[in-house]
């Protein structure tokens, strides 16, 4: 047992040594930070788009305007609302009169779905219709007179609101992503004129609407260079419809009421069960909770490779620098192979803690880089024992699976490239867990997930990959069972072609010569 | 007299090929014991037998007293034909290495190995890694690797194959150390000239077989006397002399064997004034004699 761990020990220092292991180690970090801040960065850098619109009609564009207001101003009070919440700093960049604290208080009692109605009733108390569409609101009724009060300044603020405030305001608002020029502010061209706007990159689109757009889309149009970024288009397009819907159900002398009853859209609140039946709001962490397996399993997957790579190129090493039949004068092959797969093991779970602790670190870390980094519950996911013990677990098992498979493999060949040959069939075995990702984290307890969780070479992937299912107790237990005993069979076989292998010079056997090292006794 | 190595009658077969026939043999305990035989007549294959790398299909060995050479590998030292080092390794980390596997503490293993390093002049090279090494001290280090831990009984594979004049020097220096320290060294060759000069025992064998086994005189005395000859000049007189059997001619010195009844006396009278002779005598065979013979008589054919 002695010399295993000394031979364990050597290629754990050795790998120490290697940039593989630094780079292994290092990037994941690396990679983690940059996945939370590149696109926290990017949503800063999108630029704005100009446009404007030559509007026929002589109401359209201006009912836009309105209409998008009103998801804009909602993002602009569930973002005041998180602000009350943390206080302080985060509260300086609303204007002085969203900052009273009786406003504070009210946003404090209301929920998600009533921050989002204020939006509506900022722009609905601006009609004359509005006073009477707000008691079907359900809003409290102090929250009202409050918003009366701010109603005329918050109107003139978001209207002369730049861009590049609204993107802290209300990120990812239309208001922070798209500007319209006003056609005076270009020397009223016409629609000729607004064409060479476009062209000389004056204008990122233009909209031409037609004169009765309540009757007809004919004569509306969007110009653009880029046809490949239509998310202007689709901006305004639906909020131009939602707009003539209104017009038209007014035409039918429809009430308001009823108007507004028609066009209000069914919402279906989305919701998870729960472990025992009860439910929960869906909200970005439980989702990220159903997905977290995906990233569990591609981290699984790539850490079995790495390291198992890492023994099979160490094996062939020790064999082209022919260390080997030294080292069997002192040790026994199947001493030097558990050592030699032991090592690795050792590299790879260092590795896996590091990359915990890197993660656990940045967790406490994030919230002081970014702020309004929404928390993710991934503290949660990292402390739930069903991921993180049953990741190490599953490291273990398929790691020693893929070892023994691999230092087999490497003990018969005499340079990378002819083991690079034989590998290719096993790394088409290897890409149906990658493949089967997908499919297997969105229905964790399908056919398909069963399947494949009781195939041993994909079941350290397949289980890992449904662990927010979560498998039945049952299907731990059988699957790990048959994962053991193939387990304890692929370490044997390899051990007897390894003695037989590691000593073999010229060229690699048949792979019916290996299976008859397999079952002869070579003592 | 102490045995560290006995075989009796160990066969290995690999297929259909036999690689070692009932081969016997005992290696008495102090002794240099050199251990001859062309290429592919079953040396290594002997060899790592008694490494216990691989099991004879029949017979009988014994190691130190041991049926397993396993279960006293830390008293053996094994230099095997096809050696090399981990090329990233810090040299005196590798010796050092070698030495814990075989049994040693960590500690001593460390200071023997640099101790080791610089009696052999490498005392610079120990914190550099070993892919920085010469070929020759690579060498050096492979032999280091197989003595740190002192061992009673040395294996040495082909020890002399690929070395350079100073190297194969050192290296039967470190031999015979060994043979003066009470250790027992058995190394396998093909080269007869180091085995002539520096070997108690002979064991020689060809296709598996053992064709010549006793000590270097025993061995030598069994074939016929020749006429040792150093020479300046046309050596092609010597192919026409009368009565030869057969003549080894290196171009300056040669070895030449006569029928029974032929005069020593009248050859040298027959080269005088043909060819410089520097050297005259008669003598027992070379080793080298000794092995073209053996290895041709059991090729069925006349050697040369």
């Amino acid at each position: 047992m002695k010399r295993v761990f000394l031979v364990a020990r050597r290629e754990f220092l050795e790998h120490l040594r290697t940039k593989t292991f630094w780079i292994g180690i290092f990037s994941f970090p690396v990679i983690l930070t940059l996945a939370v801040l590149v696109p926290a960065w990017l949503e800063g850098k999108v630029s704005v788009r100009d446009y404007a619109v030559l509007d026929h009609s002589h109401w359209l564009a201006a009912a836009v305007e309105e209409k998008a207001s009103i998801p804009d101003l909602a993002k602009v009070f569930s973002g005041l609302k998180e602000a009350f919440r943390k206080g302080g700093k985060a509260l300086e960049i609303y204007p002085p009169f969203l900052r009273s604290k009786a406003l504070g208080k009210a946003l404090e009692k209301m929920d998600e779905g009533m921050v989002e109605k204020l939006g509506e009733v900022l722009t609905l108390l601006g009609r004359p219709e509005g006073a009477r569409l707000l008691d079907r609101a359900g809003l409290p009724p102090g929250i009202v007179a409050l918003v009366e009060k701010v109603r005329a300044e918050i109107g003139k603020w978001w209207r002369s609101l730049p861009p590049e405030e609204a993107k802290k305001v209300a990120p990812g608002s239309g208001k922070s992503r798209y500007r319209r020029i006003p056609l005076a502010e270009l020397g009223d061209p016409d629609e000729a004129g607004l064409r060479k706007l476009v062209d000389q990159g004056k204008l990122f689109a233009a909209i031409v609407i037609g004169p009765d757009p309540v009757h007809t889309s004919k004569g509306c149009k969007y110009y653009s260079k880029n046809l490949a970024d239509l998310d202007l288009k689709q901006w305004f397009e639906r909020f131009a419809t939602e707009a003539v819907r209104e017009k038209r159900i007014q035409a039918l002398n429809l009430s308001p009421e009823k108007a507004a009853w028609l066009a209000a859209p069914l919402r279906i609140e989305t919701l998870k069960v729960t472990e025992g039946g009860g439910e929960e709001k869906a909200s970005l962490s439980s989702r990220l909770h159903q997905f977290a397996p995906v990233a569990f399993v591609y981290i699984l997957w790539i850490s079995v490779f790495m390291i198992a790579q890492m023994l099979l190129t160490s094996t062939i090493e020790e064999k082209s620098n022919r260390v080997i039949e030294v080292l069997l004068s002192s040790v026994s092959p199947v001493q030097l192979m558990a050592g030699k797969i032991i090592g690795p093991a050792l590299t790879g779970l260092t590795m896996i803690l590091a990359w915990a602790f890197f993660a656990f670190a940045g967790l406490q870390v994030l919230p002081l880089l970014v702020e309004h980094a929404p928390d993710l519950g991934l503290g949660a996911i990292l402390s739930d024992p069903a991921y993180l013990a049953s990741f190490l677990v599953y490291f273990l098992l398929g790691y020693l699976l893929y070892a023994s498979l691999l230092v087999g493999l490497g003990s018969v060949c005499n340079s990378l490239k002819e083991a690079q040959n034989l590998m290719q069939p096993l790394m088409l075995v290897l890409i149906v867990p990658l493949l089967s990702m997908i499919p297997v984290v969105k229905d964790p307890n399908g056919a398909l997930a069963r399947v494949l969780s009781f195939i041993p070479p994909f079941t350290p992937f397949v289980m890992m990959n449904r662990v927010a299912g979560p498998p039945a107790p049952w299907e731990y237990a059988a699957t790990t069972v048959l994962l053991v005993i193939t387990l304890a069979f692929t370490v044997w076989a390899a051990a007897k072609v390894f003695r037989v292998g590691i000593l073999m010079t010229g060229k690699p056997p048949r792979l019916r010569e290996i299976l008859r090292w397999v079952r002869e006794d070579h003592s | 007299m102490e045995h560290v190595l006995e075989l009796e009658g160990v066969t290995k077969r690999f297929g259909p090929v036999t690689a070692v026939d009932r081969l016997s043999f005992q290696v008495p305990r102090g002794s240099v014991y050199g251990f001859l035989g062309p290429n592919g007549s079953g040396k290594t294959t002997t060899l790592r037998m008694v490494m216990s790398i691989f099991y004879p299909d029949e017979g009988r060995l014994r190691v130190l007293g041991r049926e397993r050479a396993l279960e006293v590998k830390d008293r053996i030292g094994y230099l095997p034909e096809e050696r090399g080092l981990y090329k990233k390794m810090k040299t005196a980390d590798l010796l050092a290495y070698f030495g814990r596997l075989k049994g040693m503490d960590g500690r001593l293993a460390k200071s023997r190995a640099r101790e080791l390093l610089a009696r052999f002049g490498l005392q610079e090279w120990a914190d550099k890694p070993c892919e920085a090494l010469s070929k020759g001290m690579g060498q050096k280090v492979q032999l280091l690797a197989v003595l740190i831990h002192e061992p009673e009984l040395m294996i040495l594979d082909e020890p002399f194959s690929g070395l350079d004049p100073v190297n194969m020097e050192s290296m039967r220096g470190a031999i015979l150390q060994m043979k003066r320290e009470g250790r027992t060294v058995l190394f396998s060759t093909h080269v007869m000239a180091q085995a002539e000069e520096i070997c108690d025992y002979i064991l020689l064998i060809d296709k598996g077989r053992k064709l010549l086994n006793g000590t270097l005189s025993e061995v030598k005395s069994s074939g016929p006397k020749g006429i040792r000859l150093d020479y300046d000049g046309d050596g092609s007189i010597l192919r026409e002399l009368p009565g030869v059997t057969r003549i080894n001619d290196a171009g300056k010195s040669a070895e030449i064997f006569l029928e029974e009844e032929a005069d020593p006396q009248e050859i040298l009278a027959r080269l005088v004034g043909r060819i410089v002779i520097r050297r005259f005598d008669l003598r027992e065979p070379s080793l080298h004699e000794i092995f073209i013979r053996a290895v041709g008589a059991g090729e069925g054919r006349a050697a040369g």
